[in-house]
């Protein structure tokens, strides 16, 4: 029973330091500045002023009457639903495509699409500057104005707010998919063929074999990816961080709330840590509510069973 | 399994026609990118006329002279170096940690197990914004009075707290790679009279190599291309950090952060050679988006 002890004491304890100094501690000071003044980072002035709840109501106040709060908020709703759509739909979509070609496309297209999530996120955000650019060297003006669509370079995203939303939404659309398309393709991977061929050798086509075999199949799946990813999306923010940065996209209208904190705490200019702090406790709250809702939905717990290395 | 034997031929090359036009965006961004690399000008607008090959860009790169006019320097190999290391140690300390931690989540049966699993999956889902801000404070709290280890202690901070973001998902990944390995490997051992630990090292991880090394990998790609925590904490530059503060600077050559933007791609396109099984298994759970 003591060498159990100091197994457990020698394996967990790298956890444990790394759980306590990144999560516990920081989520502690979290609350804590929320509920002080701190401002610009002046730790020594500002630490010990205790302010109470006035920073939510700050908030709470600027989300009635501040417009620009008010905009956060609606990209942040807009932003989540629309691409929460995307990533399921668009990675169940190229599951199934991939699923119904030869393997070595498949594996090439597949491979393609992971490009967004592996590349640096400098260099990612670097391809839409130039690919959304609001002047002529943008390839989408370029493209559009030699087809005759339009004739003066369109500032994409500084059209609000459907054009800021549109690129936010499709550079961090990118991203998402893959881990859909990857999810999709393994549940694919383990439906019995039996059922696929048995279904083709019956005359369906590819598309009734997905709508009434592969899809009711992978429902578990399907759930899991939008909870998943609805928490990500919800407070995500560094592939939106640099399309802000460069005036890519409005400022408004390009910010959703998880990136209106880091932008407060640590932006240009007047940085307000108190108040970024209250909007990151509430995004938790709602972060942590889904999660545990998340573990309820899919009974993860299910999936826990006694290790069989013991004794 | 997948659907081959049965399937009608006729209409994949629909299917293909279909996902080359969605993915022909992906394409043409990146492609236009590492072309402009090798131009004297940017080849953003789809204009053959703007494309005239050079090696200039990346020659001026490797010499750090990052405009055409006046003696601006950097030290590029010193930025890549900068890039590296918080790459490397985010592996280092994201790979031990969940290799120890997985081995026991899997193996061995205690009381609080269920609920440490559970509080995992729930950091995982938890959002890496709303720790930042305490991060910080905590780094600023723990800060050298001592010049001398400013730097070593940025670089420290910033591998161990970007680390901690991956290690919630590693651990879980690590301990499905240790599910598959049949009890009995350990049992021998365990009846030779060797300890957990020693069974541990010397039995169970060579046995999960493709495991270790996958973890490892997604760490490594992590920690390359992060940005928000290297402009956070860290005193030195990474190329992360040298392509947001050059696309506004007023001296910089523009093809010239192309190649800085294509050379930092190349771990990426190694890995999209070398490592597609892996990438491709890989992470179902591991990264947000």
């Amino acid at each position: 029973m003591r060498g159990k002890v100091r197994d457990l004491s020698f394996f967990l304890s790298p956890m444990i330091i790394m759980v306590f100094l990144f999560y516990l501690i920081p989520l502690v000071m979290t609350v804590y500045i929320s509920m002080t003044r701190m401002r610009n980072w002046n730790v020594d002035r500002y630490l010990t002023e205790f302010v109470g709840l006035y920073n939510y109501d700050r908030l709470f106040y600027m989300f009635q009457h501040d417009p620009t709060f008010k905009a956060v908020v609606l990209t942040t709703l807009v932003f989540v639903g629309i691409t929460l759509m995307i990533n399921v739909f668009g990675g169940l979509a190229l599951a199934l495509a991939t699923f119904f070609i030869n393997e070595k496309s498949a594996s090439s297209y597949r491979l393609l699409w992971l490009l967004p999530r592996m590349s640096p996120i400098a260099v990612y955000s670097l391809v839409w500057y130039y690919f959304f650019h609001g002047s002529e060297i943008g390839t989408l003006n370029s493209v559009l104005m030699h087809l005759g669509l339009i004739s003066e370079p369109i500032p994409w995203g500084q059209v609000i707010p459907w054009g800021a939303w549109s690129i936010i939404i499709f550079v961090n659309g990118l991203v998402g998919v893959s881990f859909g398309m990857i999810v999709f393709t393994s549940a694919l991977n383990q439906i019995p063929r039996e059922l696929v061929v048995a279904a083709r050798v019956d005359g369906a086509s590819s598309w009734q074999i997905s709508r009434r075999i592969l899809i009711p199949m992978i429902k578990w799946h399907l759930l899991y990816v939008l909870t998943w990813q609805f928490l990500s999306l919800l407070t995500t923010y560094p592939h939106l961080f640099l399309l802000v940065q460069w005036d890519l996209v409005n400022r408004d209208y390009g910010t959703t709330l998880a990136l209106y904190v880091f932008n407060t705490a640590f932006g240009r200019g007047e940085q307000d840590q108190g108040l970024a702090a209250a909007a990151a406790v509430i995004l938790s709250i709602i972060g942590i509510i889904g999660g545990f809702v998340t573990l309820k939905v899919l009974k993860f717990e299910r999936m826990m069973r006694r290790p069989r290395g013991d004794f | 399994m997948r659907d081959v034997e049965a399937r009608p031929k006729r209409y994949e090359w629909l299917i293909l026609l279909a996902l080359l036009l969605a993915s022909l965006p992906l394409i043409v961004g990146f492609s236009l990118l590492m072309l402009s690399s090798f131009s004297t000008e940017m080849v953003t607008n789809l204009d053959p006329g703007s494309f005239h090959f050079t090696l200039e860009n990346w020659i001026n790169l490797f010499q750090g002279k990052i405009a055409t006019t006046g003696g601006i320097r950097v030290n590029i190999w010193r930025i890549t170096l900068n890039t590296l290391i918080v790459a490397l140690g985010v592996a280092g300390v994201v790979t031990l940690t969940s290799t120890m931690a997985g081995y026991s989540l899997s193996r061995i049966d205690f009381k609080g197990r269920k609920t440490m699993m559970v509080l995992l999956l729930v950091l995982h889902a938890f959002p890496g914004v709303a720790l930042i801000v305490g991060v910080y404070l905590l780094y600023r709290l723990t800060f050298p009075e001592s010049t001398d280890f400013v730097g070593l202690y940025s670089f420290l901070y910033v591998i161990l707290a970007r680390a901690a973001l991956e290690i919630p998902m590693s651990i879980w990944l690590m301990k499905g790679f240790f599910d598959t390995v049949p009890w009995e490997f350990e049992w021998s051992g365990i009846i030779d009279g060797a300890s957990r630990i020693t069974v541990w090292r010397k039995i169970m991880l060579p046995l999960i190599k493709p495991g270790i090394l996958s973890v490892a990998l997604f760490a490594f790609l992590a920690g390359w291309q992060d940005i928000i925590y290297v402009r956070t904490f860290l005193i030195y530059q990474t190329l992360a950090t040298f392509i947001e503060a050059n696309i506004e600077a007023e001296y910089s050559h523009m093809p010239l952060i192309a190649a800085a933007g294509t050379f930092y791609l190349l771990p990426t396109i190694i890995f999209f050679l070398t490592a597609q099984k892996l990438l491709l298994q890989g992470y179902s759970g591991g990264i947000k988006g």
